[in-house]
């Protein structure tokens, strides 16, 4: 018997980096504009998109990837709403990864396609490590999470292009300051822009909506 | 979180190695982990573990090397974060001590390069 060494040496994240620069290739020649939207269960994922549909979809072609671990709920909410969905169940998995998006883009006719909304699986951890081919990674945090989850999951923070602090109308209710959230994320990244929302602040939520329209020609 | 796909791709393609050699058995896995990554060693080792149960890797021994990121100002300096090799937990509380850590020189908040990897460096087998 012999013993031998075999020199391996495989990345098992690098496969998924570069499916994800496969994505983006696709995405920039089909002038397709994708938003990675991470976040928590219930932090407000769901209905920032649904408002981002209701004011843009005059203007612009609009396609949803869902990702979820099983349910297609909110898939249906945003076929309600007329736009071109498609449910990526991860099965048993904690995020979508490129090869899921990639299969997922081929039921989109990303010709016909202005920008893409891509509902990530909701938690602040793994999404972290999965580059999908995005053009723009958004994290959401709700204040109902306790105002010190920003410190608990600091590299979502450090590898986003903005954070969003939602619900900040019931921060008193939770007794959670969304300024010391907005603080945190500055520390950890200090050029990314912080919106703080509530669904019930129609200010709020239009600056989230130019904020996605300053991507848009 | 991930651990149970990561830990079933790297049994994979062990395996896949082992057979393209011939192996008999595969005696151990050399990995290196980025301390970045958001990966949990003791879960990871625990799902290939399970995996290899009733295959030529059945009891294989797994070495974890740990890499370090690279700290990057706009100031030019860079340097490996060195945290020692015998600090081995990726922990939230490691993550978030990077997260903060500023440049020695200037003060800003420094930018982190690679320390995202998940190699599988060696197997070492029998034929
Ligand atoms: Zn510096």
């Amino acid at each position: 018997m012999l013993m031998h060494v075999v020199n391996v040496n495989k990345d098992v994240m690098k496969a998924n980096n570069e499916l994800a620069h496969s994505n983006k290739k696709l995405l920039i020649k089909n002038r397709v504009f994708a938003m990675n939207i991470m976040g928590a269960i219930g932090s407000g994922k769901t209905t920032l998109i649904e408002e981002a549909i209701n004011a843009l979809k005059d203007r612009y072609r609009i396609a949803v990837i869902a990702g979820d671990v099983v349910a297609e709920m909110d898939a249906s909410r945003f076929e309600k709403l007329g736009v071109r969905t498609v449910a990526a169940n991860t099965g048993r998995e904690c995020h979508l990864d490129a090869k899921l998006v990639e299969r997922s883009m081929e039921n989109i006719d990303l010709e016909d396609t202005d920008i893409l909304f891509i509902e990530n699986v909701g938690n602040l951890i793994c999404p972290v490590d999965y580059k999908l081919g995005e053009n723009v990674r958004v994290v959401v945090v709700s204040v109902s999470e306790g105002d010190d989850t920003v410190l608990k999951h600091p590299m979502i923070f450090r590898t986003s292009d903005l954070a969003i602090v939602n619900k900040v109308d019931i921060s008193e209710a939770v007794s959670a300051d969304p300024s010391k959230m907005k603080a945190d994320i500055e520390k950890l990244n200090p050029s990314i822009p912080v919106l703080l929302t509530s669904r019930n602040d129609r200010i709020s939520i239009d600056r989230w909506i130019e904020y996605i329209e300053s991507y848009l020609e | 979180m991930h651990e149970y796909s990561l830990a079933c791709e790297i049994f994979e393609t062990v395996i896949a190695i082992a057979d393209q050699n011939k192996a008999s058995a595969v005696n151990s896995i050399t990995l290196e982990i980025g301390r970045l990554t958001h990966v949990n060693p003791d879960q990871l080792l625990f799902c290939l573990d399970v995996l290899s149960g009733d295959s030529i890797a059945e009891g294989a021994k797994v070495n974890v090397n740990f890499v370090s990121p690279y700290g990057e100002c706009e100031c030019g300096y860079r340097e490996d974060t060195g945290v020692p090799d015998n600090a081995c937990c990726d922990d939230q509380q490691s993550l978030y001590e990077y997260a903060l850590m500023t440049c020695p020189v200037c003060g800003k908040l420094l930018q982190l390069v690679g320390g995202n990897e998940l190699i599988i460096q060696t197997i070492d087998i029998d034929i």
